[in-house]
């Protein structure tokens, strides 16, 4: 997983059947307090909001987001925000 | 999932018969830097399966792993393509991004 703030959204009309309706946020990777330079794309169902601090999660994780379960490989998922940061030390 | 700019393409005869027929193109994802200052990616390139008819100039959403495999899956509709070769696809075709920068830098002067 990645952590770091929601930097944006992105707006999409013509795309694969599994992501229609979903709502895609840029998140901007962090390490330590600075940001990489990275910037990733995320399907948010928490409803993140610009700025706030998230995490990403990849792969089989995404789709554990999106849809949990052992039978969601049809899913199309690969990064997912997971967890809206309320602090951390 | 990464955001990129479609730069160019790549063609070959010699190939995975699964893989026969897909376009594969060439794509640049954008950095921090890139969308602060609004300028086109300039750095790395990834290879990546196009279902969408993207072009070049287009902006996409690029997924990795077996999320591109069910996004081929599911816009060509064969149920054999999952075990297609690829591990990068085109799975959106870019309308409008809206970035809203964490830090803004310094003003100047």
């Amino acid at each position: 997983m990645i952590r770091g703030p929601v930097i944006g959204e992105v707006w999409t009309t013509r795309k694969a059947p599994g992501l229609s309706g979903r709502k895609l946020v840029l998140v901007a990777v962090r390490a330590d307090s600075q940001l990489t330079g990275r910037v990733v794309v995320a399907i948010d169902t928490l409803d993140a909001r610009t700025g706030e601090e998230v995490t990403v999660s990849f792969g089989s994780g995404a789709r554990n987001v999106i849809a949990p379960g052992p039978d969601n490989r049809e899913v199309l998922a690969d990064a997912a925000v997971s967890v809206l940061v309320d602090g951390e030390e | 999932m990464f955001l990129a700019r479609v730069v160019g393409s790549v063609w070959s005869t010699v190939k995975w018969p699964e893989i026969g027929g897909l376009k594969l193109l060439l794509v640049r994802p954008y950095s921090l830097e890139d969308l602060a200052k609004e300028r086109a990616p300039e750095k790395d390139l990834v290879v990546c399966a196009d279902v969408l008819d993207a072009g070049v100039g287009d902006d996409v959403v690029i997924a990795y792993g077996h999320a591109a495999r069910v996004a081929v899956s599911q816009v060509l509709g064969e149920s054999e393509r999952p075990n297609v070769p690829i591990d990068a696809a085109i799975v959106a075709v870019v309308d409008r991004v809206q970035v809203t920068l964490p830090e803004k830098p310094p003003e100047r002067g």
